[in-house]
């Protein structure tokens, strides 16, 4: 059996045209969907690469990227000074940022009874997180749905118990709203929630706010739709009510394309925008500048090349918002820096 | 202890009370047997009843579908899981063999207590523990997530038990066997390879497998050393898929299809751990038989 296998092996090895590469990434949960997609398009395309992501959360996935343990990292909030500076330190190499895909976090909830889109303003959810709102029914969730009957049930919390992309897009937006949050809690891929429960990945979470009744968790939006669980509508910066969807996120990256600074590392939410959805941001692969394999180097880049436009077709039926020309021309610049 | 009284040869003996509280704890006992072996029977029926719409040809033969599309199988994971069993035995197995060897034959006073006592603690750290461990150690330096790491996590679990199950087999042998050796004139390592390890052997490779089928089994140890890997896994130092992270994983997510792959995958991997438990007490039985008859 064992020597069948080998001459197998050796036989399909020596028949390969190309030799076989795997890349290996890890890192955000929030763009998995989309990874896992172009994974197995770029497989079908070119049978002799294999892309191999792992979705353990983006601050795992920075970290792993550090120690260099990974190809490959993939982020929904961007590396900090220090961890750029502890890359460039451990590896010997800058790591560079490509926006890939815009999308959003959304408020879902499970309230037994409500099959209705519920409206949230900001002051709801920083006080829904920060533990000020307790009740469903409390004045300020009521008053934003005036025609729904809330439940006097008790309001569980759901957050990530991960380093999460997801999350610090959730916090540097209850940042911006609240000045509450900003001196309490502050932003960061992970922080001390003053209250609720943790699940691990948005798949974790997702799991749980359909488990728990009464629960509200944060979620990218395509776990929400996937998963048929219930997700409102939030109130922008300019007082309207509006819902996570394509456009209303592409309208929160139009703003922010003019201004996008040079190492694309940006946060969009609450932007100025009338139409935009105030809680979206862009999603990050992270990759190194150099790398000691120039074959490995090279495959990596060529899928980079294909995700920022070929593979951008892939985004939209996965509620992700492809990522604007004039940021995909900005960014096939930027790959010249790629020393491989 | 054995006084004859009067009373006890007296019709009304034993007395009633005694009767019932015997019944009492004849039941109790009973239940509790029936309780524990019922317990394997419904984790099986419930994995069976929860997994069986996902259990087809597709399951064992195809890749994982991208998320949230349905399809696929994980042909990847089980593959991975041999594997690792693989590489874990081929560490795990010769050490524990030969370690379990000199602490039964070779070893004496100090020593063998300090062997004996490193090893009971070797089985008590926490598995997560030599996940990490093997990380630090393997998966760092290589710069690799591997198939090598996971199989030396798992194989380094399985030396305790390993060594200390062969120990008790070949104490087991008596004393005249080597004796007998000896006395004929063999070296004391002919006695060894050629009397009582043979004397022992069904023995020790029942230990071993219930060894392996414990590794096989583990999560914690492969989540930072094998990681994850949705294609297969070519060769040795590539990351690769496992049943028990496949289960962790699609349990813990929002999709039903992956709910009831991982219901089939756990049911797969039991069913799995069943078979190795069953042959390997065949085994035993058949070496019992042997010695015996």
């Amino acid at each position: 059996m064992i020597r069948r296998l080998l001459t197998l092996a050796v036989l399909t090895t020596a028949s390969a045209f190309a030799q076989q590469i795997s890349l290996t990434g890890a890192g955000s949960t929030f763009a998995y969907p989309l990874y896992s997609s172009w994974a197995s398009q770029y497989h079908t395309l070119h049978p002799n690469v294999e892309v191999n992501y792992q979705s353990i959360g983006s601050g795992g996935g920075i970290r792993q990227l550090i120690a260099g343990t990974v190809d490959f990292g993939a982020t929904d909030g961007p590396m900090t000074d220090k961890e750029l500076a502890e890359a460039q330190q451990k590896r010997g190499t800058a790591i560079l940022h490509f926006p890939t895909a815009l999308g959003a976090d959304v408020p879902s909830y499970n309230i037994p009874g409500v099959s209705a889109e519920l409206k949230f303003t900001p002051a709801a959810l920083a006080g829904i997180y920060l533990g000020h709102i307790t009740k469903w029914n409390d004045p300020e969730i009521q008053k934003a749905n005036p025609g729904i009957k809330l439940p006097a049930a008790n309001i569980v919390v759901i957050h990530r118990s991960d380093g999460s992309g997801t999350t610090y897009c959730w916090v540097d937006y209850l940042s911006k709203v609240s000045p509450d949050w900003k001196n309490k809690v502050g932003v960061g891929t992970s922080v001390n929630w003053p209250v609720g429960l943790g699940g691990k990945g948005n798949e974790g979470v997702s799991g749980l706010i359909r488990r728990i009744p009464n629960s509200i968790g944060y979620i990218e939006l395509i776990y929400s739709i996937q998963n048929h669980i219930l997700y409102g509508e939030v109130e922008n910066s300019s007082g309207k009510f509006i819902k996570a969807d394509l456009n209303t996120v592409t309208f929160a990256a139009a703003g922010a394309s003019k201004t996008m600074p040079a190492d694309f590392r940006v946060s969009i939410t609450n932007p100025a925008s009338a139409q935009a959805y105030p809680i979206s941001t862009y999603t990050w692969l992270l990759i190194p500048e150099k790398m000691s394999d120039k074959t490995k180097g090279a495959a990596l880049k060529a899928f980079l090349h294909w995700g920022l436009t070929d593979g951008q077709k892939y985004a939209a039926p996965l509620a992700y918002a492809p990522l604007p020309n004039v940021v995909v021309q900005r960014e096939l610049q930027q790959m010249k820096k790629l020393q491989y | 202890m054995i006084v004859s009284r009067s009373s006890s040869n007296s019709p009304s003996y034993p007395p009633r009370s005694r009767k019932i509280i015997n019944y009492i704890m004849l039941s109790l006992t009973g239940l509790c047997t029936l309780l524990v072996v019922s317990v394997l029977l419904t984790i099986l029926v419930y994995l069976l009843w929860n997994g069986v719409h996902a259990l087809n040809l597709n399951f064992f033969t195809k890749l994982p579908a991208p998320v949230g599309q349905s399809g696929g199988g994980v042909s990847n994971a089980i593959i991975g899981t041999l594997k690792l069993l693989a590489l874990a035995s081929a560490i795990g197995v010769p050490i524990g063999l030969l370690g379990g060897i000199y602490l039964s034959e070779f070893a004496g006073g100090w020593s063998a207590f300090t062997v004996r006592y490193t090893t009971d603690l070797l089985n008590g750290v926490p598995s997560v523990v030599m996940g990490i461990f093997v990380y630090t150690l393997v998966v760092l330096p290589m710069h690799h997530f591997s198939t090598l790491a996971g199989g030396i996590a798992l194989g380094i679990m399985m030396i305790p038990i390993a060594l200390r199950s062969t120990e008790d087999f070949l104490r087991a042998v008596p004393r005249s066997l080597r004796e007998g050796g000896l006395a004929l004139g063999a070296s004391k390592s002919e006695t060894i390879f050629t009397i009582v390890i043979p004397a022992a052997i069904y023995g020790i490779i029942t230990g071993i497998m219930l060894d392996v089928a414990r590794v096989a089994g583990e999560t914690a140890p492969l989540l930072f050393t094998a990681f994850g890997n949705q294609f297969n896994s070519p060769g040795w130092l590539q990351p690769t898929a496992s049943l028990p992270v496949v289960i962790y994983n699609y349990a813990i997510s929002p999709y039903d299809e992956w709910h009831q792959q991982a219901w089939a995958a756990g049911f797969v991997l039991l069913s799995g751990l069943l078979v190795v438990s069953i042959i390997a007490r065949l085994i035993l039985a058949r070496g019992k038989k042997l010695s015996h008859g």
